[in-house]
């Protein structure tokens, strides 16, 4: 079974909703539409308080290079344009709607279904960058952009992150049972966009044989290869990813393209393909509602808009244990400090947890056991770059390697310690960024 | 509804079970059968040198913490281990007023003066046992015979072999000393009630094979070319592999994560240096064991080792960024 | 007798630390640096604390620099105005006088005046706090009471009191080595005066989220700027702000403030800064 080469650790899968067919969830009272969705800056908001707007019409339009478009979920009435707290733990300009029930398409969008192969190339990306599709596994880049890289660079492999590594999380599962002829579709369209030689995989991890499986009728007459990855964290970070199947590492400072890669994940292959071949922007995806905290945990497509509150309610409420809401899974994702949030486009899963470790926690010192260094996947030594980010000395620590660190949160976990390692890996990152910003202006 | 009260912390929001308390109370338990095997063999007297050992080894490090105003840290198993460990290098007649000298340079001195958990540059147990063996010589080589009703002193098989040479130790029997039927400190006799317990912490991961395997590999490797050379004039590496305290030392100090070198190859130079030492201190120095003094010596090398390994990373990354 | 003993140990150690004393006579010859006597003295006049408010990373290096270039117009803002002089008449030139400043807290949102947003576990650090969420408290442009800027302070003037940093404005010498240091702009320098009447709110948020969040916080009603005689209050994107320059202190805003906690607060500086030499 292929597996990534350094590091990895085995957190307890709890994979409450593997088996939950996924739910629809009725439209919500009001909706709050982010315009920071995606990596990058936030798109620019086209609306007025008061404007009626259409089911997949424009309300935020990208703005720059690196953005994304943002359309209205459902047809309604906006009722506010203003910061808003987003899931990501800061504030975001955000398109409130009230929707009126109709939920009426504009005009032009979720056509019958077309023949992709019919389109040129540069139609298909136009149409997935108009659709405002981007990577809805977590970091969100937009895939218009993932799509076109720099000419001098030859892309021979194209991947579908299948994955889904983090314990907790079962939307992309559910997603590659139930659509697997999508998903196909969405990395044929994809592969479609590069010429000469490529080669195209998709990678499961081996907890999902049954998704494997289904994908795998699909895929084989297509020459699209089915990858069995071993179970063990991270396997579904893009650098190990590309390790574990292609046997090549991405070096610090380099981006997949550079290796000739390019990952995607299974849900954006899915919104790739409706956005090239039924026009409909990206404006719903599949979360999984889990945790121990929730009374029914599920996997439910959802608007993106719909605030956690609801979905609480939907999902039977929470216990009054809960004392931490996270969107994404434990290892990676953000707590929440309030449940008006929104779901946006990358919002994979949301959880409602008692977290007893936080009443013990706090600090103690490194006792030098070493754990965290076998359990790096990108080879570093968690333990020193924390301790030089607690000096800030914000020189030495890039000597240290801390671009190459992916915050994947494997120190964090194994520390016996219980050392904050890699919050202080990105407190180090984000100071030595702003002081560099600062020398330079 | 009263609003819910939410706690925001950073990611990983899942940690692992493992904790100080939980690798040091494994380091107890896995030094446990050792502990009841030298109190089978050696009587109350072990039980109560054990015992002093362990309870002042906890009230010092209550101590300490409060004088330095730091949290309670005595219960956390790290001075139980320590005391346990110390207890274990002992021989069982030795007064009791030493025990706690020992517990007291162990816990103060070793440990605490250089900053407590963490940042201690040598193994607490085995300073204290220096310390003890160079202060009082006499009674620290004062060992008991197994079983002795009437505490008739003996000499350890490896002080027979360095001042009356390999001819007086024509009656050593090999399996015996495998069972730990012979004179030696509390928990270095019985290499059989040593075995579970390292194969636990090795089974839990909390020690890896490199530094004991490494470190009786060398002893053994080292001991046995002399033997190969002059078997009449030197012992051979099995009577070295049995006798003295390396196993003991071997799987339980020499592997204390606090004072062994973090990476793969640190820890192998670790373990060749510990080997070599011990096995040059047996067979030249003037001390009958050296398998303390060899991982002292090398627990003051692994800063350095350990900042190899850094400064090869920064010297790997330097051209790179010259380069920027 | 011991005396056969002692002679040869004396003589030999005697005559090794004979040879190292020449050594090290001939090394400080050698290598001796010439040190600017000017800059020595101008070194001894200064603060000294190497706080980097002249611009410099050190006193010592400010001297060099004074001394090199006798620009008048460097100023050391822990010194103020008397050591200014001091340097004027050492240089033998006249040292443009520095306007005193002191740091000034831009939030009153202390526990009972702001509404906490969530508890925070982790590292005890503003910026650490900052990546994990919008802040401690539901205003997202409020002190979050971690306190990183206290550790910028090399005059201990800065404490964290109930949720809130307060200054101390007798310690403060206006270095501005804490305004980098806080990830929300809450802590800004201006100009001392005897009485200051100061917007203490940086809430960019529409009038009624910042009263939900805070009791304090300016919700840009337009009365103060109504009462002004002077014109001296301005509204930017709903946040009031006073221009010192302007105000004349009659403190007529202060009393059509309308919020539960007056969001305009009324300061007294003392009169001048004296140089403190900390030890």
């Amino acid at each position: 079974m292929k597996t990534f080469k350094t590091g990895g650790i085995h957190p307890p899968e709890q994979k409450l909703t593997s088996g939950k067919a996924v739910e629809v969830m009725p439209h919500p009272q009001e909706l709050a539409v982010p315009m920071s969705q995606h990596l990058g800056k936030p798109a620019k908001p086209v609306v007025k308080v008061g404007d009626e707007v259409k089911k997949g019409q424009l309300v935020g339009a990208a703005d720059g290079f690196i953005s994304a478009n943002v359309h209205a979920p459902t047809s309604g009435k906006i009722k506010a344009v203003k910061q808003h707290p987003h899931p990501g733990g800061q504030y975001s300009m955000t398109v409130f709607i009230t929707p009126d029930g109709k939920d009426e398409w504009l005009e032009g969008l979720n056509t019958p279904e077309c023949d992709w192969k019919k389109l040129s190339k540069e139609e298909i990306l136009k149409r997935i960058t108009d659709a405002g599709v981007v990577g809805m596994g977590g970091a969100g880049f937009p895939s218009g952009v993932k799509l076109s890289p720099p000419r001098d660079k030859t892309i021979d492999t194209i991947i579908l992150n299948g994955a889904e590594c983090e314990p907790f999380l079962t939307a992309d599962h559910r997603v590659m049972i139930e659509e697997p002829e999508a998903i196909v579709k969405g990395l044929e369209i994809i592969t479609s966009l590069f010429q000469g030689q490529v080669s195209a995989y998709i990678g499961i991890e081996s907890n999902k044989p049954d998704a494997a499986a289904a994908l795998k009728k699909h895929a084989d007459s297509k020459g699209i290869g089915i990858v069995v990855l071993e179970t063990k964290y991270p396997q579904g970070a893009e650098k190990q990813l590309i390790n574990a199947i292609t046997g090549r590492t991405v070096n610090e400072g380099e981006l997949p393209f550079d290796k000739g890669c390019l990952v995607h994940n299974i849900a954006t292959a899915i919104a790739i393909y409706e956005a090239v071949c039924k026009n409909k922007p990206l404006i719903e995806r599949v979360v999984t509602i889990s945790g121990m905290e929730i009374h029914t945990a599920k996997n439910i497509r959802i608007l993106v808009g719909t605030k956690f509150s609801e979905i609480a309610a939907f999902c039977g409420s929470m216990t009054e244990k809960t004392n931490q809401v996270i969107t994404g899974g434990p290892m990676m994702g953000k707590a929440q400090f309030s449940l008006d949030v929104p779901v946006t486009k990358t919002t994979s899963g949301i959880l409602f947890i008692n977290n007893r470790g936080l009443e013990k926690s706090g600090e103690k010192t490194c006792i030098r056991c070493s754990r965290c260094i076998s359990a790096c996947p990108q080879n570093l030594q968690p333990w020193l770059l924390a301790n030089t980010a607690q000096l800030r000395d914000f020189d030495t620590i890039e000597l240290y390697g801390m671009a190459n660190c992916t915050e994947c949160g494997s120190c964090s976990y194994v520390c016996p310690s219980k050392r904050e390692l890699v919050h202080w890996i990105k407190y180090a990152k984000t100071l030595a960024s702003k002081r560099k910003q600062r020398q330079s202006a | 509804m009263e609003p819910l009260k939410l706690k925001v912390s950073y990611a990983p929001f899942v940690r692992s079970k493992d904790s100080i308390e939980s690798v040091m109370y494994n380091v107890a338990v896995a030094l446990l059968p050792a502990t009841l095997v030298s109190i089978y063999f050696f009587g109350w007297r072990a039980l109560l040198v054990t015992g002093v050992s362990i309870v002042s080894s906890i009230c010092f490090e209550w101590a300490i913490d409060k004088i330095r105003k730091k949290p309670t840290a005595c219960l956390d198993g790290s001075a139980l281990v320590t005391g346990q460990l110390l207890a274990l290098n002992l021989p069982s007649g030795l007064p009791l007023w030493m025990v706690i000298m020992g517990a007291f340079v162990a816990i103060v001195i070793a440990k605490h003066l250089f900053g407590g958990l963490g940042f201690n540059i040598f193994n607490p147990a085995l300073v204290a046992r220096v310390f003890l063996l160079i202060s009082f010589p006499a009674a620290m080589t004062e060992w008991y015979a197994p079983f002795s009703v009437d505490m008739q002193t003996a000499a350890s098989p490896l002080g027979i072999l360095k001042t009356d040479g390999l001819q007086a130790l024509a009656g050593f029997n090999t399996l015996d000393a495998f069972y730990g039927i012979r004179p030696g400190s509390l928990g270095e006799t019985s290499i059989l009630a040593l075995l579970p317990g390292a194969a636990w912490l090795l089974y839990k991961k909390y020690i890896t094979w490199h530094i004991p395997f490494v470190f009786i590999g060398t002893t053994m490797l080292f001991t046995g070319i002399f033997y190969l050379i002059d078997p009449l004039g030197y012992a051979s590496p099995l009577f070295h592999l049995l006798t003295g305290g390396l196993v003991l030392g071997a799987f339980f100090m020499a592997t204390d994560m606090v004072t062994s070198p973090l990476s793969l190859r640190g820890q192998i130079i670790f373990g060749i240096g510990c080997g070599v030492l011990t096995a040059i201190i047996r067979l030249w120095g003037g001390y009958p064991e050296g398998v303390s003094f060899a991982i002292l010596i090398m627990n003051a090398l692994v800063p350095l080792l350990d900042r190899w390994d850094v400064s090869e990373i920064k010297a790997k990354k330097q051209p790179s960024i010259k380069a920027a | 007798m011991y005396s056969e003993s002692f002679i040869p140990a004396v003589a030999s150690l005697g005559s090794l630390a004979f040879v190292l004393g020449i050594i090290i006579l001939f090394v400080s010859k050698k290598f001796f640096v010439a040190e600017d006597p000017t800059v020595s003295m101008i070194n001894a006049l200064l603060p000294g604390v190497n706080c980097g408010a002249c611009g410099y990373p050190s006193c010592s290096q400010f001297a060099e620099e004074l001394v090199r270039t006798r620009n008048p117009s460097m100023t050391c803002p822990v010194g103020g105005g008397e050591l200014a002089e001091k340097l004027g008449t050492a240089l033998g030139i006249t040292m443009a006088e520095p306007k005193p400043v002191t740091c000034v807290v831009l939030c009153q949102g202390h526990n009972g005046n702001a509404r906490e947003s969530a508890e925070y576990i982790g590292i005890r650090d503003c910026w650490a706090a900052a990546q994990a969420f919008a802040g401690t408290k539901q205003c997202r442009f409020a002190c979050t009471g971690l306190g990183s800027c206290i550790a910028f302070c090399d005059f201990n003037a800065m404490r964290i009191e109930n949720g809130l940093v307060v200054i101390d404005k007798e310690l403060c010498t206006g270095c501005g080595a804490c305004v980098p240091a806080c990830p929300y702009g809450v802590l800004t320098m201006q100009e001392k005066k005897n009485e200051r009447y100061l917007i203490a709110c940086s809430s960019h948020d529409r009038g009624a989220d910042t009263r939900k969040a805070c009791d304090a916080g300016c919700t840009a009603c337009q009365k103060c700027v109504r009462e002004c005689p002077e014109q001296a209050i301005v509204i930017d994107n709903f946040l009031a702000s006073i221009i010192q320059e302007k105000c004349t202190s009659c403190g007529k805003c202060l009393e059509v403030c309308p919020t539960k906690v007056n969001c305009i607060l009324l300061e007294r500086d003392m009169e001048t800064v004296k140089s403190k030499k900390v030890p």
